[in-house]
């Protein structure tokens, strides 16, 4: 399964309650549209961390790396290639 | 006094002072004053009368502080709305309040819902793009039209009604603590009292300004001409330290779990944190394994815990800085102006060392709750308010509280009333009973669960009892847990026994 394809299940089960794809888009932020709060972000970062064994430094916990399914897709990827 | 007043003594000692800033936006007392000023005129100009009330569905920013002044000036009455609900609760506390404006973000998810329900109401929105409907006004054309002065002010008597906070409550009894301008003032200078806030102090705002800590956070700063520095999420916490470094802030106030979120993920040690002078922590009992780390990573830093309920404003007890070692686990004394004893289950008074239900008596103490005299019965004995948290006072009078007496849940930020979730689950079909209790966590203090007892041959799936929550609520109302069960344990009398579902699989 792709990292988006993971990270789109996690949000859609975790926070949406839905497995319809259609309810969650890929651009769609997380804190503005109100998907997320504060601490379901806590939760997305040691789900991503588990997930695909990388750490999320202080500094990388800003929405360009997490306010998004692309920003994490994008962040996870750059992270992972190193 | 008032708290316009007190805003307006601001005013004119600094007006050129900033007094909100929020993203690229640095407001100055004299701009905000020019934007109460408006509303104010504004809103006598459409015959707004002295009581009526006016809805704000805002986030935290300059014009959330604009309208709340502006509402007050005019005479109005607030009705700050929690901008995390959904738009049936929304449009209940625009009913129950009896709310003749609202003001609103035109960016809220919920808005267009809410506004089909909004009966007439008038309505006035900020941020919103120029093919707005015909039949709502505009923030900024409101502004630039408005020739205000400062004569638009209208005067109040103290004891007239400023503010209805909606807290948990059920559909069908909605809890609006009522606090008079009297009740404002009086908290306001309580908490300048004891943290001893100036004109120099800033602060680095997280806390929603619709509840009565945010809410105290706002004024407090306002009435010293202080700085407000509005960060609106702990989402990215490294964001908000750096913003604590770059605009060095003198203070940051949080609930435990927003001290729980910032020592689980961020190393406050790495950061300048030199300007900072106190830390406040009210909204439940933060762990004294919190308490120390702050202490040892912050050693500079006064840390006040404090105790409070919108039903007495805001606070009502602080421990002092100085205490904090020597009484770990306690909420203090009362704050100035305020009287607070224990008293048994059939109202005496308790000696010290003994336990009891925390009464309180001040200023500070609602009138009641806005339309709701049985509940206002409930919690209200010929001047003293029952807080329904159960305590005891050692030798010295400092307070420790081991339990509530109520069932509320209190999970982060968030006071909330199992009967409105069980309302919510009820609604569901094949749901013959449901139970929802907090059950403790590390972050959130306590989380929701969920324990649901079908009808004979249904069948219904955790998932869908949670999407069907999250329809119809705010999302930190949603239960974290489901579980199934073929009976609830219950008394001998059919009370459901709560205490016996709080573990982590009941």
């Amino acid at each position: 399964m792709s990292v988006e394809q993971q990270i789109r299940d996690y949000i859609l089960e975790n926070f949406l309650f839905t497995k319809d794809a259609a309810a969650l888009n890929t651009d769609e932020s997380f804190l503005a549209k109100g998907i997320i709060d504060s601490t379901g972000m806590l939760e997305v970062i040691y789900f991503v961390e588990d997930k695909f064994g990388i750490r999320v430094e202080d500094a990388e916990m800003i929405p360009e790396n997490l306010d998004s399914v692309r920003n994490i897709v994008r962040f996870v990827e750059r992270k992972t290639q190193k | 006094m008032t708290l316009v007043d007190l805003l307006r003594a601001s005013v004119q000692r600094s007006p050129d002072s900033e007094a909100v800033i929020h993203r690229q936006c640095r407001m100055s007392y004299g701009a905000l004053w020019r934007q109460v000023s408006a509303l104010s005129r504004f809103l006598r100009d459409y015959d707004m009368r002295a009581g009526e009330r006016v809805a704000l569905l805002l986030e935290n920013s300059p014009e959330y502080a604009a309208a709340y002044y502006g509402t007050l000036a005019a005479g109005g009455v607030v009705v700050a709305l929690n901008t995390q609900a959904k738009a049936r609760d929304l449009a209940n506390w625009l009913r129950h309040s009896g709310a003749t404006w609202l003001i609103a973000d035109a960016r809220h998810a919920e808005l267009t819902a809410l506004l089909a329900e909004r009966g007439t109401c008038q309505v006035m929105i900020i941020n919103g793009v120029e093919q707005a409907p015909t039949d709502v006004f505009d923030w900024n054309a409101m502004l630039s039209r408005t020739a205000s002065s400062d004569s638009d002010c209208v005067p109040v008597a103290p004891s007239t009604l400023a503010q209805i906070i909606y807290t948990s409550g059920t559909t069908g009894a909605p809890k609006g603590v009522m606090l008079s301008h009297a009740n404002l003032y009086a908290n306001t200078q309580s908490i300048l009292a004891y943290l001893d806030l100036t004109g120099d102090d800033s602060i680095l705002n997280v806390l929603p300004f619709y509840y009565s800590y945010g809410n105290s956070v706002l004024h407090t700063h306002l009435a010293t001409g202080g700085r407000l520095v509005l960060e609106n999420s702990l989402a990215y916490p490294h964001a908000a330290m750096q913003a604590m470094v770059q605009e060095r802030v003198t203070g940051f106030s949080g609930v435990p779990s927003t001290f729980a979120l910032l020592l689980s993920r961020v190393k406050l040690g790495d950061y300048d944190l030199s300007s900072l002078r106190y830390l406040t922590q009210a909204g439940g009992a933060m762990s004294p394994a919190h308490i120390k780390r702050l202490k040892t990573e912050l050693p500079h830093v006064r840390l006040f815990v404090m105790y409070g309920q919108t039903e007495a404003t805001a606070r009502i007890a602080y421990l002092p800085p100085e205490k904090l070692e020597e009484k770990l686990g306690a909420v203090g004394i009362a704050i100035p102006g305020v009287t607070m004893e224990l008293h048994d289950e059939y109202g005496r008074s308790v000696a010290r060392g003994g336990s009891g239900e925390i009464w309180v008596r001040g200023e500070n103490i609602m009138p009641g709750y806005w339309n709701n005299p049985e509940a206002t019965a409930r919690v209200i004995d010929h001047g003293w308010l029952k807080t329904g948290d159960l305590a005891r006072q050692d030798d010295e009078g400092y307070f420790f509280i081991h339990g509530r007496s109520s069932d509320m849940i209190k999970t982060g930020a968030h006071r909330v009333s199992p009967q409105e979730i069980e309302e919510a689950i009820l609604e569901l079909e094949g749901v013959a009973e449901a139970a929802v209790v907090g059950v403790a966590d590390e972050i959130l203090g306590e989380i929701i669960k969920a324990v649901i007892v079908l009808r004979a041959g249904q069948t219904l799936e955790a998932r869908a009892v949670q999407a069907h929550c999250h329809r119809r609520l705010a999302l930190y109302k949603v239960p974290k847990q489901v579980e199934f069960a073929s009976e609830l344990p219950k008394t001998a009398s059919g009370k459901i026994k709560r205490f016996l579902l709080t573990g982590a699989n009941s």
